[in-house]
This record gives C-alpha cells, structure tokens and sequence, in this order.
C-alpha cells in the first residue's frame, strides 16, 4: 500500500532531512512513525502527501509513484487520502458542515449526495448537532473531529494523521485515537505522525522510529523509545 | 454547469463573510472610478469651453459699398464650398457696422475715426466661421484671390490673431495634459487595486493551503478569487454610476450657471455615453483584478 525505497530529503544547500530511509505498510495497519523535533518524520508526512518530492528513492502509495507524480494529478492522489494536522487546518469563514462538504465538492460530487454522506460522517465523529457552527465556535477536540470527519467523507483507503494531538489535552487526545482507532477497523490504513510517547505505548501496534533522518528501528508492537 | 454555480456561491461567500476586506476593496476600486471621472468630466468641460470659444471666433469679410448682391452671393458660395469653412452668414451694411462698433467698444481711436466718417462707412459683409481656428488663415489667403479681392474692402481678422494663437496652443495643451493626468492617475490606480487584491488574498494564503491539502486543483482554488474580482469591479462601477447620476443633477445647474452661456451638456455626455462608459470601466477594472488576482493566487498555489 505504502512503500518508500531509499529516500534522501536534501534541502538546499545541504539539509538531509532524510537518508535513505526504507519501509512498506500494508493495507489495514495502524503506524506510528515516531522520533523526537527534528528527526524527519514530518518530512516523511509531507513526502506521503506529496507536498514534496524526494531529492532521491521511490515513494509509493497505492498506484501513485510521488517522485513522479505530475502537478495535475496530486489533487487526484489527495482525494485518495485522509488528511489530519495538528493545527486541524479547517477554512475559517465556512461553517462544520461547508468544511466537510468542501472536500466533497472539490471533486464534483453533487449536493444530493453531499447532503446526505456529511451529516452521517458529522454523526460517526460526534458533532451532528454542531453542523452549523463556524471553526472559531468550537473546541480543539472538536476541530480535530472536524478535520477527520473531512479526511472520511472520501472514504479513504490511507489516514495520515500528522501531530493529530499535538495541540490537546490527554484526555481529548485519547479520544481522538480512538476514533482513529475505530476508522482503522473499518479497514482504512492509519499512519500516525507522533512524538507523543503515551499514545504510543498504549497502541501497541507497528511503530517506526526516525533519528537524524534515518529510520533506526521498525517494531511490529512497539513502544516509544528513542535510543 | 454544478463547479459554476459552486464558484459563484464560494465567491459570495467569500464577499460577504469577509465583509470588510470586501468593503475596503471596493471602496478602492470606487476611488480609482471617482479619478478617471474626474478627469473625464473635466476633459468634457474643457472641451466644451474651447468648442465655445472656437463658436466665437469668425472672420467678418467688409465688401466695398455698393458691392452687388450677385458679387456677396458667389463669395459666399465659394467660402460654403470650403471644407475648412464651418458656416458663412451674410451680413447687411447695417448690422456690419453696428457689429463692428460693439466689438471696438473699447477702441477710442477707431471709434473716434469712424466718427469722423459721414454716413456708413460698411457695404454688406460675410460673417466666416471655420471649422478649426488654424484654418483661419487658410480662409483668408482664399479670399485674397484676384477674382474676389477687388470687392473686398477690409478683413476683421487681426483682433482674433492672437487669441486663435493661444487657443490652438491652449487646446494642444489640454489635450495632452488630459492624456498625461489620465495616464498617471490611471497608474496610481493600477498600483493601488494591485496591492489591494494582493492584500486581499494574502489574507487568504492559509485557506488556499488547506484547499489545496483537500484536493481541491488549481482551477477551482483560483475561479471564486478571479470571479469575486469581477464581482468587486461590478460593484464599484455601479456605485459609481449612481453616485455620478446624483452629482450630475445637482451640479450641472451650478456648472451651467458656471459657464453662463455656454452649452456644456454635461448629462448628455453621460446620456450618450454612460451604457458604453460602464462597461469600459466594469471589464477594465475586471480585467486588472484578474490579472493581479491570477498572480497573486499563483504564488500561493505553488506548495
């Protein structure tokens, strides 16, 4: 499903944000791709949703080679993708249920089916009465359902979720995993971009571990540990 | 046909939930409208002024006393047929001289010389006006022509010399100062609605990631900008047009009174021109948002 082979990030002049990094994710897995400020996994976040190209290697999603992917195709690839940041990254002057409507639209679907798939998906993250309330109205959890309830609404194959919590209190960032948690056993895969250590510990599912731009460990259940 | 009405509705939404960026951006395009008015309104004044001016300015042809009215008749047929000759109007010995003692009203010497002369000095006379004050002299070397000069007593022309002098020069001046006022407001302007639509969607770089993030392509980021620019031009230029219709009928009697006598015709300007004024300037300022739009929107779509 994912796969990225001998990756380099450089950045001009001589930045290597990424050395040859190498590992592949299989269709249904939850992974937590781990390491401390620095280390490259937002790189390799923004490398998966093609906001930057590799300087060397393959980066494979699905049928899509992003080192290769031509600029008119990327909005294609990020239809296919479910998107999540720690800044929730929702258009202000439109309301919950224009946000989640948007991603919609984008791809020309029509308003019939718009309106009948973003109240169920307001209705699976929690904020089916919160619809017509604008991003500055809510709580941080609640725009981070917002931003998921949007990553759904294509019903993506992958889920990046970047720092998801980033931004959160523990016990709302626990919530948020779990509603991951719950999109993962619907069958969607769930890359998880994260410093945070007891998140991690408590998934006990796949975690790959980044330092210095070099993937240094890729345990099966693992937990947070930076050597 | 779904994506246009999708875009329309985004670019509404965009207007009027950023309804300050949204007034302060039409208000701009308003102003620079107010300042191509401005020049436009003075341009039509100052062409009205010369037009009356240029109304006044005539040749007065004295024919010696006892000239026939065959002899008055063919000059006049011969200046009529003139392309640079606007209209001829035939003058009686009477009117000639009562003509000519209210324009050297000022003159004593003339006066007193006219005076001194028993009866009326004038035979009948042809009042010339011409089609432009340069071809003055071209009239006038016409009328020297042996086959008419015999009958022509005197030409009142020399007391025009200079004023038509000073008026080309005075309407060569305006002209091109009009262009050159017109040209550098109109790049004022330019500068201004560039930096204002660029402020405009800065403010909108953050929104334009996200857009981007959601697969949203190019096309559908970029239209609700460049159509909300065009929505910005048709407002501004709608806003200006009643504003204009309210200061045209309160001020025109004023600007009549102004130029007591002279017909400026300021309304009618605006009556035959205004469908086609408000279009020029809707598409112009629309076609400088788009452009500056596109740009400014390119920027941002980069990442």
């Amino acid at each position: 499903m994912i796969t990225l082979r001998n990756v380099t990030k450089t950045y001009p002049p001589d930045v290597h944000a990424l050395r040859g990094v190498t590992f592949h994710i299989e269709p249904g897995e939850f992974v937590s791709i781990v390491g401390s400020s620095g280390s490259g996994k937002t790189t390799i976040a923004k490398l998966l949703s093609a906001e930057e190209k590799p300087s060397e290697g393959q980066v494979i999603i699905g049928e899509w080679d992003i080192s290769r992917i031509p600029h008119y195709q990327i909005p294609t690839l990020r239809r296919q993708l479910g998107m999540v940041f720690q800044d929730y990254k929702l258009l202000p002057k439109k309301t919950v249920f224009e946000n989640v409507a948007f991603a919609l639209e984008v791809a020309g679907d029509s308003s019939k089916h718009i309106k009948e798939i973003v109240p169920q998906v307001l209705k699976i993250v929690g904020l089916a009465d919160k619809a017509h309330r604008y991003p500055r109205q809510l709580s941080g959890g609640e725009q981070q359902r917002v931003s998921i309830a949007r990553s759904l609404v294509h019903r993506p194959k992958i889920m990046l979720a970047d720092e998801p919590t980033g931004n959160l209190d523990a016990v709302t960032a626990r919530e948020i995993i779990e509603l991951l948690k719950r999109i993962n056993e619907f069958g969607t895969t769930v890359v998880l971009v994260t410093h945070d250590r007891d998140i991690v510990n408590a998934l006990n599912r796949r975690v790959i571990t980044v330092q210095k731009g070099e993937v240094v460990s890729d345990v099966a259940k693992g937990k947070y540990h930076l050597g | 046909m779904r994506a246009f009405f999708r875009m329309i509705t985004f670019a509404l939404q965009g207007i009027f939930r950023n309804f300050w960026l949204s007034f302060v951006t039409t208000s701009v395009l308003f102003l620079t409208l107010v300042t191509i008015n401005a020049v436009l309104v003075l341009n039509v004044l100052a062409n009205a002024s010369i037009r009356a001016i240029e109304d006044r300015v005539q040749i007065e042809l004295y024919f010696v006393p006892g000239t026939s009215e065959d002899v008055v008749k063919s000059v006049r047929g011969y200046l009529i047929g003139l392309p640079q000759v606007k209209d001829v109007t035939t003058v009686s010995a009477d009117e000639a001289l009562a003509s000519f003692t209210e324009r050297h009203a000022n003159d004593a010497e003339i006066l007193a010389a006219l005076n001194e002369v028993s009866g009326n000095p004038f035979g009948d006379a042809l009042r010339v006006q011409a089609e432009h004050p340069e071809d003055f002299p071209f009239i006038l070397e016409a009328v020297n022509s042996p086959e008419f000069s015999e009958y022509i007593k005197d030409k009142d022309y020399a007391d025009y010399q200079t004023v038509i002098e000073q008026l080309s020069a005075f309407t060569e001046r305006v002209y091109w100062g009009g262009i050159g006022l017109a040209a550098f407001f109109g790049l004022i302007s330019i500068l201004i609605v560039f930096n204002t639509i660029r402020v405009a969607i800065y403010t909108h770089r953050d929104e334009i990631a996200v857009m981007k993030l959601v697969g949203a392509k190019d096309w559908f980021i970029r239209a609700p900008f460049l159509l909300e620019a065009i929505m910005y031009a048709f407002a501004a230029t709608v806003i200006m047009t009643i504003v204009l219709m309210f200061a045209l009928f309160s001020l025109e009697p004023l600007i009549t009174r102004f130029f007591a006598g002279v017909s400026v015709n300021l309304s009618q300007f605006y009556v035959e021109n205004g469908i086609a004024l408000f279009f020029a300037q809707w598409i112009g300022l629309s076609l400088l948002g788009v452009a500056t739009t596109m740009m400014a929107v390119r920027k941002f779509l980069k990442t």
